[in-house]
C-alpha cells in the first residue's frame, strides 16, 4: 500500500462543483477508474480520500490535491491518472499523481490571481481604485465563518501583491493565510471596493499555487 | 457552454452547478454538422429533471442520430429567473449555452399538473410566443409528451403537438417529417396537418369543441382530415427498444443519484386510482439477459455504485428472483448495491431482502394506500392486512426498524371510519415490532404514515368521482391526526391546496387555456414548491375568467358525459372503466393480469402479458 497524492486543474464549469460534492464526485469517480484504493472498514465502506484545501465555490484552482492509499504497490502512476481522465466531469484534469511529500497541514499561504472588470467605472479608474485600496494603513473587513462574524484586517494579512492594469481588466496577484489555521478569502478584495469605493466589480478568482510556512510550493 | 452573460450572474445565485452543463456523458456536437436541434425541456429544477428516467431515454435516443442535437433545459429556480430577467437573458440550453429561439423543437415533457405554468413561463423566460397561433413559422415547433399528456385540453392552446404514448418512435417520426417539410419550405400548418395522420401524434390546433349551456363538452370536432381518435404509441419488444448505455452523470446532489434500469412497462394490478397502471397497458417485461446486460453498461459508464431497478411495481416482475441472483454475480464484488423501489407488501419475501442493499439498511416503503380492508376493495389494491404485518415482521427480523406507509385520503365511498382504521393499522405494525423476537436489541422503531388527498384522474374507474373538497380533506387529516395514540408513529399529510389545484388541471378541459395564459403573464410559476404557490391567487384568477373550480374537481360526472380526454385512446375502453367503477361501489376486486384477463381493451395490440401464458395454465 502506498501513498499518493493525485494533482488536478478545477477551472471552467467544474468552478461550481461545491467542495462537498467534489468528494462525493471522486468517490464515483475512482468506482468507475476501478482504481485499487482502500476503503474505510466501517459500515458504509467507501473509497478514503482527502483534500489538501478546500477550494471556494466559484474559483479555478491549478494545484488542487486529493490524497489516498493505493493497494497495488506496482500500478504505474501515469496510469492512475490516465484512469481517472477516462472518467472526470469536464472542467477537471488530472496532470500529475505523486508521492506524498508535505503533509496538508503544513500549508501556510496561497498565491491567487483576480482579474476585476466594472460596467461602471473604466479599467484606468478601477486600477486607482485598488491601488489605492492596497494603499491603505487598514483595511476593515467582516468575516464569516462557522463562529460568526469577525472582523479582520485584509491588509495585515496581504504577504505579497502585485497590480497591473491591462486595458480590459485589472490583474491582482496576491498571497494570503491559507490552511487550517488561518484562512483569508481573496473575494474579500472584491468586497472591499464595494465597502470603501461602492464598486461592484465583476471578478474571476483563480488559486495558482499552494505554499508551506516558507512560502514553498506544496508538494 | 454558457454565454459570458450567464456567467457574471452564476456566483448570486444557489447551486450554479445546476445552469452550467459540462457533466461526464452529455453530448456536445458540431452545429455544421445538424439539421435539426431539439430543446428537451423539464418543467422544474435540475435536480428533479435529472432525475427523470424519460429524459435520459430520449436525450440519448435523439443523439444517436448524427443530425439530431438534443440540449437539456430545466426551468431556472427564482433566484436565478429574477436575473435572467433583470439582465435580459434569455433561457438557454445547457450544451451550447445557446438561446431557445435558435431550436427546431421545444420539447416539453408533463409529469404533474402543478408544473404547467412552468411550461408556460420556460416559453416566456425563451422569449416565445406562449400561444401556439402566435408562432406561425415552421420553426420553434413545441410539441409535449409524458402521462399529464393523456390530457392535453388545459394545454391546447398553447402545443403544437402532443405526443401519446411512449415516444421512442413517434418523436424521431415527426422529426423526420419536419425536415422534409422544411426542405420542401412548406408551411407550419402544412406540416401540423400531415404529422396528425401520424399514429400518436395529436394536434390541438385541428380540433374544434362544442359547449353544451351546462359547461360540459357537446362535440368535438377533427378538422384538416385529422382522425377522430388519437392513438397511443407502444413499444412492444423491451429488449430491442432502445436503452441508453449511459446516463449524463451530474456534478451537484440530485434526486435519484443512481443508475436506474427499467425493468418493465405497465403494471398487472390495475389499482383503480392509479392513472400509470392504465396508461401504460399492457404490462412488458425485458429479460434478464437484457436488464443484466444493461445494468453492466450503466454502472460501467456512470460510475453509480446504485442501480434501481424501476417500474410500477418492481417486485412484480415475474422472474424477480432468478433477476436479483443474477445480477449479485458481479454486483458484490465490483461494490454495486442492487434497490427495489416500488415494492408491494407482498412482494417482499426473504429471498429478495437478502439480495437488495445488502450494504445499507435505509427505510422500507410500503402503500397500503387505504385503512381498512373494506376500502382497499374499493381501490383494488388487493392487499390484505396479514400480508403487511406478515413482511413488515419479516423486515423487522432482517434488521429494518423504520417503515414509511404511504395512504389516500379522500378516496371514493371513504368514511371517517376508514381514515381511522389507517391509525390502527400504523399501530399494528408498531405492535408487530415490539412481538418480534429478532428485531435489533435496542432499537425503537419508527413507522412513518404518511396521508396524500386523493386526485380523480382521466383514464381511471375514478375519472367520473368528485374530488372531496378543501374542508372535507381538512376534516380527515385531523380526524386522522386525533386517531393517532403513539409517538412511534410520524404522521405527514400533503397540501390539500395543491391536490384541489391539481384536480382542476387532470380534469381540466381548453376553457382552463385562458386561466393559463393570465397565470403566466402574472408570473404564476413553481406551483408544486410551498415557495410559490398560492391557492388564494389561483382563486382570484379562476374568479376573474369566470371559471367555477367546483365544475372540474368537485363535480360527480355522468357516464354518459363527454369526457374532455374522450377523443383520446390509450387501448382501455370506456366500457370497462364503467365496470371497474361499479365494481368499486361495491367493494368487489378484480384479479391482476397474471391471474386473469379482464378484457380492458388492450388485448387488441396483441402484446406483451396479454399473449402470454398465465401461470394459472402453465
Amino acid at each position: 500500500m502506498r501513498n499518493v497524492r493525485v494533482w488536478f486543474k478545477k477551472e471552467g464549469t467544474a468552478k461550481y462543483i461545491s467542495h462537498l460534492d467534489l468528494n462525493r464526485n471522486m468517490l464515483r469517480i475512482i468506482h468507475m477508474a476501478k482504481l485499487p484504493i482502500w476503503y474505510t472498514e466501517g459500515f458504509n465502506p467507501h473509497p478514503f480520500i482527502t483534500f489538501a484545501l478546500p477550494l471556494s465555490l466559484g474559483f479555478s484552482g491549478l494545484r488542487e490535491s486529493m490524497d489516498f492509499k493505493l493497494l497495488d504497490d506496482e500500478m504505474d502512476l501515469n496510469e492512475v491518472k490516465d484512469r481517472l481522465n477516462k472518467c472526470l466531469p469536464g472542467g477537471i484534469t488530472v496532470y500529475d499523481v505523486t508521492e506524498q511529500v508535505m503533509k496538508p497541514a503544513r500549508i501556510t499561504y496561497a498565491l491567487f490571481n483576480l482579474k476585476l472588470s466594472c460596467d461602471t467605472v473604466n479599467t484606468d479608474e478601477l486600477y486607482e481604485k485598488v491601488r489605492e485600496l492596497f494603499a491603505m494603513d487598514e483595511i476593515m473587513m467582516d468575516k464569516k465563518s462557522k463562529a460568526g462574524i469577525k472582523e479582520v484586517d485584509l491588509k495585515e494579512n496581504i504577504c505579497k501583491f502585485d497590480i497591473k492594469n491591462c486595458e480590459s481588466y485589472v490583474n491582482i496577484d496576491v498571497i494570503l493565510p491559507a490552511g487550517s489555521m488561518t484562512n483569508v478569502n481573496p473575494k474579500l478584495i472584491v468586497d472591499a471596493l464595494k465597502k470603501f469605493f461602492d464598486i461592484e466589480a465583476d471578478f474571476e478568482i483563480v488559486r495558482v499555487d499552494i505554499y508551506n510556512e516558507n512560502v514553498e510550493s506544496f508538494v | 457552454m454558457y454565454s459570458k452573460e450567464v456567467e457574471r450572474i452564476l456566483l448570486k445565485v444557489q447551486k450554479p452547478g445546476r445552469y452550467v452543463g459540462g457533466e461526464l456523458n452529455s453530448v456536445i456536437k458540431d452545429k455544421k454538422d445538424i439539421d435539426v436541434r431539439f430543446a428537451f425541456c423539464f418543467p422544474d429544477v435540475y435536480e428533479v429533471g435529472m432525475s427523470h428516467l424519460g429524459m435520459k431515454i430520449l436525450y440519448s435516443q435523439f443523439n444517436t442520430v448524427p443530425y439530431i442535437w438534443c440540449e437539456r433545459v430545466f426551468a431556472p429556480w427564482i433566484d436565478m429567473e429574477e436575473l435572467m430577467i433583470e439582465r435580459n437573458i434569455p433561457l438557454y440550453g445547457l450544451e451550447s449555452g445557446d438561446p431557445i429561439t435558435d431550436f427546431d423543437f421545444i420539447g416539453f415533457t408533463l409529469q404533474y399538473e402543478l408544473s404547467y405554468t412552468n411550461v408556460l413561463n420556460m416559453l416566456k423566460l425563451a422569449k416565445i410566443p406562449i400561444k401556439s397561433k402566435d408562432r406561425p413559422e415552421l420553426k420553434n415547433i413545441v410539441v409535449a409528451g409524458g402521462p399529464c399528456a393523456c390530457n392535453p385540453e388545459p394545454l391546447a392552446e398553447f402545443i403544437d403537438i402532443f405526443f401519446i404514448g411512449e415516444g421512442e418512435e413517434v418523436d424521431l417520426e415527426v422529426i423526420e417529417l419536419y425536415r422534409k417539410f422544411r426542405a420542401e419550405n412548406k408551411s407550419k400548418k402544412e406540416f401540423l396537418i400531415a404529422a396528425s395522420q401520424i399514429q400518436g401524434v395529436y394536434v390541438p390546433a385541428l380540433y374544434n369543441v362544442e359547449y353544451n349551456n351546462d359547461g360540459t363538452i357537446k362535440s368535438f370536432t377533427p378538422e384538416e382530415g385529422a382522425p377522430a381518435k388519437i392513438t397511443k404509441r407502444l413499444m412492444m419488444n423491451l429488449d430491442e427498444v432502445f436503452y441508453p448505455d449511459n446516463f449524463v452523470v451530474p456534478t451537484i446532489e440530485i434526486i435519484h443519484d443512481r443508475a436506474v434500469e427499467e425493468i418493465f412497462r405497465g403494471c398487472i394490478r390495475g389499482c383503480r386510482f392509479c392513472q400509470a397502471g392504465f396508461l401504460y397497458r399492457p404490462v412488458r417485461e425485458k429479460s434478464v439477459a437484457t436488464i443484466d446486460k444493461q445494468c453492466r453498461e450503466l454502472c460501467k459508464n456512470t460510475g453509480y455504485d446504485e442501480v434501481s431497478l424501476s417500474s410500477l411495481s418492481s417486485s412484480d416482475y415475474s422472474r424477480v428472483v432468478e433477476l436479483l441472483t443474477q445480477l449479485n454475480k458481479w454486483s458484490n464484488e465490483e461494490k454495486v448495491s442492487i434497490s427495489l423501489p416500488s415494492l408491494r407488501v407482498d412482494g417482499f419475501t426473504d429471498d429478495i431482502m437478502s439480495k437488495i442493499k445488502t450494504v445499507r439498511k435505509s427505510g422500507l416503503t410500503f402503500a397500503p394506500e387505504a385503512g381498512s380492508q373494506r376500502l382497499r376493495n374499493v381501490i383494488n389494491k388487493n392487499v390484505f392486512e396479514d400480508e403487511l404485518l406478515q413482511t413488515c415482521d419479516t423486515a423487522f427480523g432482517g434488521g429494518w426498524s423504520k417503515v414509511k406507509l404511504y395512504f389516500m385520503i379522500g378516496l371514493p365511498t371513504e368514511t371517517l371510519d376508514d381514515v381511522a382504521e389507517i391509525a390502527a393499522l400504523g399501530q399494528k405494525v408498531v405492535d408487530t415490532y415490539y412481538r418480534n423476537p429478532n428485531k435489533q436489541k435496542g432499537r425503537a422503531v419508527s413507522v412513518t404514515v404518511s396521508a396524500s388527498s386523493f386526485v380523480p384522474k382521466p383514464f381511471t374507474p375514478f375519472q367520473w368521482e368528485p374530488q372531496d373538497t378543501i374542508p372535507q380533506l381538512h376534516e380527515k387529516q385531523q380526524h386522522l391526526k386525533k386517531s393517532i395514540t403513539t409517538k412511534k408513529i410520524t404522521y405527514n399529510y400533503h397540501e390539500a391546496d395543491t391536490s384541489f389545484l391539481e384536480a382542476v388541471f387532470a380534469r381540466g378541459d381548453r376553457k382552463l387555456c385562458k386561466v393559463m395564459e393570465i397565470a403566466c403573464q402574472n408570473g404564476f410559476h413553481f406551483d408544486g414548491w410551498d415557495d410559490c404557490f398560492s391557492l388564494d391567487a389561483w382563486m382570484k384568477l379562476f374568479e376573474q375568467c369566470g371559471i367555477d373550480t367546483a365544475f372540474y374537481a368537485n363535480r360527480r360526472r355522468s357516464f354518459d358525459e363527454l369526457l374532455p380526454w374522450d377523443h383520446i385512446d390509450y387501448g382501455v375502453t370506456k366500457e370497462f372503466l364503467i365496470s371497474e367503477c361499479k365494481k368499486a361501489y361495491e367493494a368487489a376486486t378484480t384479479p391482476n393480469c397474471r391471474q386473469k384477463c379482464s378484457n380492458c381493451g388492450v388485448g387488441k395490440w396483441k402484446g406483451g402479458i396479454c399473449v402470454e401464458k398465465r401461470q394459472s395454465m402453465v
